[in-house]
């Protein structure tokens, strides 16, 4: 097992890894930057190094500040949550190389997901079905022209590179492509440094559906069941639960299986999530694979009772899988709601001074959260300031549950999008479980919806 | 460690031998490096000689010297470290913690690694307490990656304060040295 694990990264999921490791019985070591040396994470840890200042690259993406970090704490394995660097090959490989363990995949792993263009190639051959779309990168407007043609209309052009929603155009007719491509194009190329784009069919009411899989050091893989987050704002997930309500028992073993199987083909390692998008008809195609614990991992953990932090961390110390296929039985039903610092109208970052904070609390409700009164929310990194997850025996029940739970919660001095949340929830289409990615977008076009949001608001303690 | 908390006493005694070299100079370099800690109230006594300095509120340091004089033992360094979680979490960032009473301008790491005062481990240091620097000259190296990286001077002054011990961990923002105007 790890003498000592560093951290590498700050808020919520830091606390978590540290938590995890506590209960491990394992040192921790928590880095941080100027701007968050009063961190919860800083103040849990068992020793914690500045590392740089607040802005994140010259900080938590600081692979040298990092590293030296990690060796003068003697810190012989680093867990790089989400975001930052979880998922950035070279570090790992570095890592590697520095005779740290990198608590994830191996680098080839983060390398191959790490590009799209690359990850539908090798989700391709282990056999996990496509969307129809482009075989590779699109050399320019003309052959984005003659892919649609192929695919059929409405298609989506994405960004090889891309992520968070940028870098992509859903294009429906023809004469719009050559347009589009050039605007995404432009876009990728300026957030992420590579313009190359690839084009694929676009599905009108897609649910964002995703396979939890857990792979140990010596080739066993399995699943642990699905998560929908089609709840989401410009490709921003906000609520998330597991089961999904689309997902029947039969529609989650061909999921699971087909899943398990293409992660034994590559022969992945530690946790991964393979995102598929399901369309009306329940045909189910492969997204992106994301190689690191994920932010919702929370409700796997409510529903299949196992502690996906836990598990990371014993994978990486090479213990074998704890459980069987057969031993993972969902149970209940399980929702998060994450908690943004903004605008719960505009959807604006809230920066600020937390003045008054109660965190709720009772059956079957769990907050991960770094906020305390008196905390700052920091302009420099995401909003993200609490996951309220909640577990219920029904999927009523835990709406019921985390109705309840969002309106024990005050957080005073800043904004945030709580009062979205009990819109959201108290919505038609999300109550009967018929929903799809663009629930957002209608409950903020429709009066009702609005209506509604103005009302939480105003509730809201 | 007591010296690292505000208003702390600190009460050296030492029945060594009578030979006094508490001169004015000596005495100086005392209340110099008083000004660079935390400590508020020094009591110090040695065979007939006799030590008092206190500090704070109120007029600049007091200095009570007994007939004779010595060189008073000097007090520990502030010792900035990876100090202890809780405590991290209740003081401001390491940029920030050096008091603003304080002369001179302080040298900070300007990254994660480990500190060393010499070239090699064999030789003598950069600087010492009481070196006069010039802007750009060679105060420390501090070992990130395996890299020994020079520290420079970024003002020309007298190091006043040396404020991590050799082979130290340093982090971001630590501050190394004081230096003040030549």
């Amino acid at each position: 097992m790890f003498k000592k694990i560093l951290i590498a990264n700050r808020g919520e999921i830091a606390l978590r890894v540290i938590r995890a490791c506590r209960e491990l019985g394992i040192p921790t070591v928590a880095v941080h930057s100027t701007a968050d040396a009063t961190g919860l994470h800083v103040r849990f840890a068992d020793e914690a190094v500045c590392i740089g200042p607040p802005p994140s690259r010259e900080s938590y993406l600081n692979i040298p500040a990092i590293l030296s970090a990690a060796e003068i704490t003697r810190a012989d394995a680093i867990h790089p949550g989400y975001g930052f660097l979880s998922e950035n090959a070279d570090f790992a490989e570095v890592c590697e190389n520095c005779k740290i363990r990198f608590i994830g995949p191996r680098p080839e792993m983060l390398r191959l997901m790490g590009n799209k263009v690359r990850a539908r190639e090798a989700a391709k051959e282990a056999g996990l079905p496509l969307l129809p779309g482009s075989a590779g990168v699109l050399k320019g407007p003309a052959e984005a022209q003659a892919e649609a043609d192929r695919i059929g209309y409405p298609v989506i052009l994405k960004a090889a590179a891309g992520g968070g929603g940028r870098g992509m155009k859903i294009v429906r007719g023809r004469d719009a492509v050559s347009a589009a491509f050039a605007t995404a194009s432009a876009e990728a190329a300026s957030a992420f440094g590579n313009g190359d784009m690839y084009v694929e069919r676009y599905i009108e009411k897609p649910r964002h559906i995703e396979i939890q899989i857990v792979a140990d050091e010596h080739g066993k893989v399995i699943h642990l069941g699905e998560r929908e987050c089609s709840v989401q704002r410009r490709h921003q997930k906000l609520i998330e639960e597991s089961p999904s309500p689309a997902v029947s028992p039969e529609l989650r073993r061909r999921m699971g299986e087909v899943s398990v199987r293409a992660m034994e083909r590559i022969r992945y390692n530690n946790l991964g999530t393979i995102e598929y998008l399901l369309d009306e008809r329940g045909e189910f195609y492969f997204m992106e694979m994301n190689t690191r614990v994920q932010v919702e991992h929370p409700v796997t953990e409510a529903v299949t009772g196992v502690d996906l932090v836990r598990e990371q961390i014993l994978l990486a110390s090479g213990q074998p899988l704890s459980r069987k296929q057969e031993d993972v039985q969902l149970r209940g039903a399980a929702i998060e709601a994450r908690v943004n610092a903004e605008d719960p109208v505009t959807f604006a970052p809230w920066p600020g001074k937390i003045t008054g904070y109660s965190v709720p609390g009772g059956y079957g409700v769990r907050v991960d959260s770094a906020a305390y009164e008196n905390y700052t929310v920091l302009p420099h990194y995401d909003s993200l300031l609490a996951k309220v997850i909640v577990h219920a025996e029904d999927r009523p029940l835990a709406i019921a549950r985390l109705q309840r739970a969002l309106g024990e919660y005050v957080i005073e001095g800043i904004r945030t999008n709580i009062p979205f949340h009990r819109t959201a929830l108290a919505d038609d289409a999300f109550t009967s479980g018929q929903y799809d990615t663009r629930l957002v977008e209608r409950l903020l076009a429709s009066e009702a919806g609005t209506r509604r949001l103005r009302q939480a608001i105003e509730e809201t303690p | 460690m007591a010296s690292k908390k505000r208003g702390d006493e600190t009460d050296a005694r030492d029945e060594g031998p009578a030979t006094s070299l508490l001169d004015v100079d000596a005495l100086r370099r005392i209340v110099e490096l008083l000004e660079t800690t935390e400590i508020t109230r020094l009591s110090w006594r040695r065979g007939p000689e006799r030590l008092l300095i206190t500090r704070g509120h109120g007029p600049a340091p007091i200095v009570h010297v007994a007939p004779g004089a010595a060189s008073a033992p000097l007090p520990p360094m502030q010792p900035v470290s990876l100090a202890p979680r809780v405590a991290a979490a209740s003081e401001p960032a390491p940029a920030a913690a050096p008091g603003t009473d304080k002369k001179g301008h302080v040298v900070a790491s300007p990254f994660v690694g480990t500190f060393y005062r010499t070239p090699a481990p064999d030789q003598p240091s950069f600087v010492e307490v009481g070196s006069v620097v010039r802007k750009g000259q060679v105060l420390c190296i501090i070992e990130a990656m395996k890299l020994m990286n020079e520290i420079e001077a970024d003002e020309p002054g007298k190091i006043t304060e040396i404020l991590v011990e050799n082979g130290q961990p340093v982090e971001f923002g630590q501050p190394l040295f004081r230096v003040e105007p030549a």
